[in-house]
């Protein structure tokens, strides 16, 4: 039985009344663009009426929360049953800083962790590696044995809060995760108990961030798949990966280009998890997203929704899961940290805010806000909890979690939510014909296609097609900052000091045997996560790592230029 | 008198790997007439090396981390060693404005901190080149 919701006929009437409105009210009247489009270039009309949605059949297109197609919220309560986490990033300096600054939030009412690792970790390397001197502690926290998350995370009940760490790249969470893992058993934790999530995207590695010589895309995947594999048997309530669709979308891609990218990635690891033996109901549930809250209001809720329908019938054409939470598009949302603004920065909180809104209209399941000072320094103890007071005053003041989904229904989000699902999907075909997503990496692909939307993003704002506020249009000549700059704490000799120390009391035979054994497990091409989550007892060193897999997988130079 | 295309090396200063700027610059520079070579991630002396293998007129180090000051005047320093300082120096990325008069002292001759224009950046360029 069909459910559509409107009487065509009278659709038909209404088809014909909105013509002659645009012909005879709309045109007469002074327009003040040209054009009127969307963010990622989707026209935007200057009404939306049922006609745009003619076709809407509300049970088999929009349904309920917590069913398929998911579209209007993946649980059945949504904010009603469970608020959205309050999930602010943190992490600077040596581990004993970003402790107290991970305490710090919790007391001001974060709902979960949030670890960002400074790019020397992100990379692969330990504070003592040549060369990294001048980034240690920037960006993040750095980390460089299983001793530093002892002191991350000491004194943090690691058990009942939920945990991600932003390890961005697979040779990052190869050791990272491994060494959080180690910690948590010899702290009595069994992995079972853990719930949290891994950001371990191959793209982070080999496409959206990527630097010379780093490992190949396929090696780099592998081991991200690695973690999946181990998760799904030993750390059931771990989110092994987050498909970073944020990172996707702040190199420089489109709306569409960020789920579609997403897409592919979470089916290129469900073919890689059933090639090694698992069932889509094993693993499926836990394979989670990130994705932004950029701009454009509506194109950002229309993508969420998007992604949740797409998703649910991808997935449920090709793999047939029998459990619903194999076919659920969970997703964590940062607000869009290249639409924030080193001129005014104060105007970055009424951006973050519209930002953060959209998440929550889109039905966001954990949300980071960016802080004010973003496009500045790393955030401040003052703008981390502006941040979060965003996120609460949203929950507790607006009054849009009274409901779900309410924006469901609106013509033109609805229309706008179909054109962004035709749009993804005709991106996922795109990647099918070139082989896949590891293919398009290999190939270069997804390098040229994020570049080229970089670039016209950029042209825009030269021409100021695309305004942004204090930077191309109501500028302050000779701005003096009304905020006061984070400065980094010293961190790269506290850090080698820290490894001279460790390199001279830990056993040498038990780390030259574990390097070997990992030398060996990639050779065999086994699981390394189960591997290393014994291994990293003997304070290996991430560098150590690192370099023990480049040494076994070489390394690749990335098509970006 | 033909007119040589300008020749500048863009990399990325040190360890944090985003990339959006400096391709998009880069992108910018190239469509702009010039000789644009893409390095990538590079230390001081590796970008000196290239530099010079390369025989560029122009470096353009891009950087977000904050590592700025203490790598980017270094760049400078050994540009002056090799005796090639003839090859201008110049910065974009994530600089706090405090922080400009500092590397302005050190020698680098421009600095484009966030939602600098292109157009800035390559008639900044131009007039380096012009200059000597």
């Amino acid at each position: 039985m069909k459910t559509g919701i409107f009487n065509q006929n009278r659709i038909k009437e209404v088809a014909r009344e909105t013509a002659d409105w645009e012909e005879n009210s709309y045109s007469c009247q002074q327009r003040l663009k040209d054009k009127y489009e969307t963010l990622s270039g989707f026209k935007v009309k200057p009404l939306y009426t049922p006609d745009d949605v003619a076709g809407l059949d509300y049970l088999r297109d929009l349904g309920y929360p917590g069913k398929g197609p998911f579209i209007r919220g993946v649980h059945p309560t949504m904010y009603r049953g469970r608020t959205w986490t309050h999930r602010q990033l943190a992490g600077f300096g040596p581990p004993e800083e970003t402790n107290k600054r991970y305490k710090f939030l919790l007391q001001q009412g974060a709902t979960g962790i949030n670890g960002v690792f400074d790019y020397p970790t992100l990379r692969g390397y330990s504070s003592d590696d040549p060369d990294v001197y001048a980034d240690v502690g920037r960006g993040g926290v750095a980390i460089d044995t299983i001793g530093d998350m002892r002191t991350l995370f000491d004194d943090i009940p690691i058990d009942k809060v939920s945990v991600s760490l932003v390890t961005c790249q697979p040779i990052c969470n190869i050791s990272v995760q491994s060494m959080y893992f180690a910690n948590a058993l010899d702290r009595g934790i069994p992995l079972a108990n853990l719930a949290g999530t891994s950001q371990n995207d191959f793209l982070m590695e080999t496409a959206t961030t990527i630097a010379p010589g780093v490992l190949p895309p396929r090696a780099s995947f592998k081991i991200s798949c690695d973690a999946i594999e181990f998760c799904t048997k030993y750390a059931p309530q771990w989110n092994p990966i987050s498909f970073a669709g944020y990172n996707y979308r702040e190199a420089g891609c489109t709306a569409p280009q960020e789920i579609a990218f997403v897409i592919a990635h979470a089916l290129a690891c469900a073919e890689d998890m059933l090639a090694r033996g698992l069932k889509i109901d094993n693993f499926s549930k836990r394979l989670s997203f990130f994705l932004s809250a950029h701009n454009d209001f509506f194109e950002e809720i229309a993508k969420y929704r998007a992604a949740r329908r797409v998703y649910y019938h991808v997935m449920k054409k090709r793999y047939h899961p029998q459990d619903p939470r194999s076919l659920m598009f969970r997703f964590h949302v940062q607000t869009a940290g290249v639409a924030l603004t080193a001129q005014q920065p104060l105007n970055n909180i009424a951006r973050s805010a519209y930002h953060a809104l959209a998440a929550v209209l889109g039905g966001a399941q954990s949300v980071h806000v960016d802080a004010y000072d973003e496009a500045l320094c790393t955030p401040t103890e003052l703008s981390s909890v502006t941040a979060l007071r965003t996120q609460q005053i949203l929950r507790n003041e607006t009054g849009v979690t009274n409901t779900i989904d309410p924006l469901g229904g609106s013509y033109y989000l609805e229309s706008l939510t179909n054109s962004m699902e035709a749009e993804v999907l005709r991106i996922l075909d795109d990647i099918d014909r070139i082989g896949g997503l590891v293919k398009a990496v290999e190939k270069g692909w997804i390098h040229g296609e994020i570049a080229a939307a970089a670039y016209k993003y950029q042209l825009d704002v030269e021409s100021g097609a695309m305004p942004i506020v204090g930077v191309n249009c109501y500028q302050i000549e000779d701005e003096v900052l009304p905020i006061e700059l984070f400065s980094s704490p010293e961190t790269v000799k506290v850090q080698t000091r820290k490894l001279k120390k460790i390199k001279k009391t830990r056993n040498a035979g038990a780390v030259a045997k574990s390097l070997d054994a990992i030398a060996g497990c990639c050779e065999r091409n086994k699981n390394l996560m189960k591997l290393m989550v014994g291994e990293v007892k003997n304070f290996l060193t991430e560098g150590e790592i690192s370099r023990t897999l480049k040494r076994v997988y070489g390394v690749w130079e990335p098509p970006l230029f | 008198m033909k007119k040589q295309r300008i020749r500048i090396l863009m990399v990325r200063l040190g360890m944090d790997a985003h990339w959006r700027g400096s391709i998009v610059v880069a992108r910018a520079l190239r469509d702009a007439g010039m000789e644009v070579i893409y390095g990538g991630n590079q230390m001081p002396a590796n970008i000196v090396k290239m530099a010079l293998q390369e025989d560029v007129d122009i470096i353009g180090l891009s950087s977000l981390s904050g590592n700025h000051l203490m790598l980017a005047p270094e760049v400078v320093k050994l540009l002056k060693k090799e005796k090639a300082q003839d090859i201008k120096v110049i910065f974009g990325g994530t600089v706090p404005p405090d922080d400009v008069p500092i590397l302005k002292k050190a020698g680098i001759a421009a600095v484009f901190g966030p939602g600098s224009s292109l157009q800035k950046i390559i008639a900044s360029v131009e007039a380096l080149k012009r200059n000597y």
